[in-house]
């Protein structure tokens, strides 16, 4: 008892140095990327900002008080002063949650973009995930002020994005990776008119045409987009005259499943059961036990990303028999790494597009891009070679490192457009970004009225290699044009893709049957 | 009437409180302190079940978040999840404060009758319903949550103002509840809680003292929760998922489970912790990244039971203690630590007798 006693001041002073420690990262700068000589440490606002009216606060510079940027405050930003500024840029990616591996791609994809637009140099060379510095682009010095950390929840991504604009002053945003997370970017969008949001890789719909958000751009399409002109080959190809959909249960999974709906509907398919298992769920028997079986119908169409991918699969196998090509589909996720894990069966299936083509399809300018990429990084922990340390053109020839490269770009072309004008809440920028054609190298982009990007989208098949008897992903049509409102089928007036919409109903697609065919990954135009 | 140290801390943080716009920066207020405030008001419910009740509740989150939801089914107007009714967001408030009331008076009508161990698992049980309830059912909400919800007009716009209503409401809330304990009613809880079956023996209904308790914790829980849709702008299952729920036990702990004030104390804790860790020297060399704030707190957590298992307000009490003992040159046996807290506020004793005398008008 009395060493206790004599112990407790001891104690008592960890308590307090370790309570302190924290109050004095609070009170220090809250710039952890960029360099330090440009950032006081002082975070707060001048004492005499006390007014709790924040858009009467004209004058406070972000770049001087830690960021703080109110979120009515129409904005002195530094770089109102024209080229010669500074942009603060943050990026939402992806650390945890069913798609936190893919972090270190979405990541190294906006860092490729201002490496080449900017000059910018990694802060390391076998991870992305330490930054950059020494970007400049169209006179301005491009600041990663920090890079947000998702979880495929909104919840968590509000937290990020509030702390990557309100504390780390970010005046452009890139991201966020996933469905639920973008909606809830794009409202937070909407009250923050003094910050430009160009999507990472999120596909829900509702998103862009719902929600229009005057400054939230995305330059890829929504998952309905990607799956335009799967519905037509299943039916009219592989013959499936029903179909059972098995979709991830938030935005993402069902604007998915909406364009296979209505893609397959649309010619004349019948979608006779819908099973929607909660994203990350572990345990999927219980959701396969509610699809019909095999002799029931003629073809599943998968939408589960994520961790959950395989899982349901094994699932499927352990319920209603083996997976087979003839009868089995899927979207973005169904990728030819399911093979190593459930047999070379499955060559055969058709599997829905995604913002980046397979490997069949080459180009100079995909050539170059994915050189680029492997001359900026030695190696990294990419997601989309399932966490091994690989050349960085694995992760950017996949569709989420991709989405970030290509929202950088974005970015960079349209500063250059603008000679890195930024007056007037990005007036400029977003006219330029809005009416601009992106040229990117899995195909240029234009957006639509709602800021959202009009595609090419392919489908692809499942395949053994002749050589190796690998499974792997060919190329067999790209439809070209896709935009959001699937040939009509969607406005801001039908209701957002969920578990019962859209209904299964015959349309006159623009894509059926006009599909141009690839062969050997050449288009047959 | 004299005042303790515990009213004259209490008193000066609420004016620092009210005083740090003048001062803080405009993040620090509109996001930390006012999160920090919001999760407080939510945690103080867990102290008050606990010190007064003996009744320590994992649903407590789930009252935060049904008080959210409900707000976001009732203002909504658009978007594919929620009841989407597009009521004015005051008629909202009051809905959402009454279905939370109604759902914690009925939740703990189920579970009065449970104590201890028992207790704990069947309001963690209600933790994890709420989830999949929220998240399977897209008629109030599904698993991508409600999003776009705009604060009433008053706060629009104004983050400063919300803020001063979480702090102005926590006041009000601390309070009231420590004003609660002195009441018959309070006196009665703390009997229920240190000895049901004498209780019940004469003549008191411990499971109705216990409901009523739950259902008052519900609904200052569900105050907290309409502040935070508010802030928040949106709210989905995983606000309310067990990870978040036990984030707001460890909030209690932290601060003090046995005393109320402790709720803010281990919210402040808590939400730096969360906020600034990242920016903490050396940090990224030691793999302190935001994917490791479970892990920091969990060391937190252990550092501060092993300093003072009545957590951060212990550990202030135990200083007060030493000072005193420090002053004294006699060798005059101290007070124990909790003699203080145990005055006419109505602080737990830990052995709360219940005086004949003050059961008039409690309920039997």
């Amino acid at each position: 008892m009395t060493n206790h006693t004599r112990r407790r001041p001891l104690r008592i002073a960890v308590a307090l140095a370790a309570t302190l420690s924290l109050v004095a990262a609070a009170c220090g700068g809250d710039d952890d990327d960029a360099e330090p000589a440009d950032e006081p440490a002082e975070a707060e606002e001048p004492a005499d900002d006390g007014d709790d009216e924040p858009a009467d606060d004209g004058g406070d510079e972000p770049a001087d008080d830690g960021g703080d940027e109110p979120a009515d405050d129409g904005g002195d930003e530094p770089a109102d002063e024209g080229a010669g500024g500074t942009l603060k840029v943050g990026i939402l990616a992806e650390c945890e949650g069913a798609f936190g591996g893919f972090n270190e791609d979405v990541v190294a994809g906006a860092t490729l973009a201002f490496v080449e637009d900017g000059g910018a140099t990694p802060n390391s060379t076998t991870t992305a995930l330490d930054g950059f510095t020494g970007a400049n682009v169209a006179g301005l010095d491009i600041e990663l002020v920090g890079i947000g950390c998702g979880d495929d929840t909104a919840d968590r991504i509000i937290q990020e994005v509030r702390t990557l604009v309100e504390q780390e002053g970010a005046e452009v945003v890139i991201g966020p990776l996933s469905g639920d997370e973008s909606i809830a970017v794009a409202n937070y969008a909407k009250d923050h008119p003094e910050v430009t949001f160009i999507d990472g890789i999120a596909g829900a719909q509702e998103t862009t045409l719902q929600v229009q958000a005057p400054n939230y751009f995305r330059f890829h399409g929504d998952g309905a987009q990607w799956n335009a002109g799967i519905g037509d080959i299943l039916h009219n190809v592989a013959g499936w005259e029903t179909a059972a959909v098995i979709a991830d249960d938030y935005s993402f999974g069902w604007t998915s499943a909406a364009g296979f709906i209505a893609d397959f509907c649309g010619v004349g398919g019948e979608v006779v059961s819908r099973v929607f298992p909660p994203l990350g769920t572990t345990d999927y028997s219980s959701f396969v036990q509610q699809l019909p079986d095999p002799d029931e119908v003629d073809g599943y169409f998968w939408v589960v990303g994520g961790t959950g991918t395989n899982a349901s699969l094994e699932a499927f196998v352990n319920a209603k028999g083996d997976l087979t090509g003839d009868q089995h589909a899927g979207n973005l996720f169904f990728s030819p790494a399911l093979a190593s894990a459930l047999g070379p069966d499955i060559a055969g299936a058709y599997v829905g597009g995604f913002a980046s083509y397979p490997a069949d399809i080459e180009s100079p300018e995909i050539t170059a891009y994915l050189e680029s990429a492997d001359a900026t990084w030695e190696s990294f922990p990419a997601g989309a070679a399932g966490g091994e340390d690989s050349p960085p053109s694995v992760a950017l020839s996949f569709g989420f490192g991709y989405g970030y490269y290509v929202a950088g770009k974005a970015l960079n072309q349209a500063l250059e457009a603008v000679g890195g004008d930024l007056s007037d809440n990005h007036s400029a920028l977003r006219a330029e970004l809005s009416s601009m054609t992106l040229e990117a190298p899995y195909g240029d982009v234009t957006l639509d009225e709602n800021r959202q990007g009009i595609i090419t989208t392919y489908v692809q098949q499942l395949v053994l290699d002749d050589e190796s008897g690998d499974v792997v992903a060919e190329t067999v049509a790209l439809i070209p044009g896709v935009d959001q409102s699937f040939g009509g089928t969607f406005s801001a007036d039908t209701p957002p893709p969920d578990r019962d919409n859209p209904s299964c109903e015959t349309r006159d697609l623009p894509w059926a049957g006009n599909s141009i065919p690839v062969v050997d990954g050449v288009p047959q135009e | 009437m004299s005042r303790s140290p515990r009213d004259i801390a209490v008193a000066l943080t609420a004016i620092v409180l009210i005083a740090l716009p003048l001062f803080g920066s405009d993040f620090f207020v509109s996001f930390v302190m006012t999160r920090t405030v919001m999760l407080g008001l939510a945690a103080s419910t867990i102290a008050f079940l606990s010190a007064y009740g003996g009744m320590v509740s994992l649903a407590q989150l789930l009252m935060f978040g049904i008080a959210g939801f409900m707000v976001g089914n009732a203002v909504g107007e658009a978007g594919s999840k929620g009841m989407k009714l597009g009521w004015h967001p005051w008629v909202a408030v009051v809905f959402a404060l009454v279905v939370t009331t109604a759902v914690a008076l009925l939740l703990g009508a189920l579970s009065a009758r449970t104590s201890g161990i028992y207790f704990l698992m069947l309001t963690m049980t209600y933790a994890v319903i709420g989830f999949y309830f929220f998240g399977q059912v897209t008629t109030f909400s599904g698993f991508g949550g409600i999003t776009g919800i705009d604060p009433p007009g008053l706060f629009d716009g104004h983050p400063t103002r919300l803020y001063y209503a979480a702090v102005v409401l926590s006041i009000v809330a601390y309070v009231g509840l420590r004003y609660v304990s002195t009441t018959p009613f309070g006196m009665a809880l703390q009997g229920v809680r240190d000895d049901p079956v004498r209780m019940s023996s004469l003549g008191f209904n411990v499971a109705l003292h216990r409901t009523l308790a739950f259902a008052l914790a519900g609904f200052v829980a569900g105050v907290a929760g309409v502040l935070n849709i508010w802030w928040n702008g949106q709210i989905d299952p995983t606000s309310i998922s067990i990870g978040p729920t036990l984030d707001l036990l460890i909030i209690a702990v932290i601060g003090g489970i046995a005393h109320l004030e402790g709720a803010w104390l281990g919210a402040f804790v808590f939400v730096m912790a969360n906020n600034y860790m990242r920016n903490l020297p050396f940090a990224d060399t030691i793999g302190l990244t935001e994917a490791r704030f479970n892990t920091v707190v969990g060391l937190v957590v252990l550092l501060v039971m092993l300093l003072s298992p009545d957590g951060l307000v212990g550990i202030a009490v135990r200083c007060r203690d030493w000072m005193a003992r420090f002053r004294r040159s006699d060798d005059a046996a101290p007070q124990p630590p909790d003699a203080q807290l145990a005055t006419a506020d109505g602080g737990p004793t830990g052995r709360s007798a219940v005086p004949s005398h003050n059961t008039e008008g409690s309920i039997r």
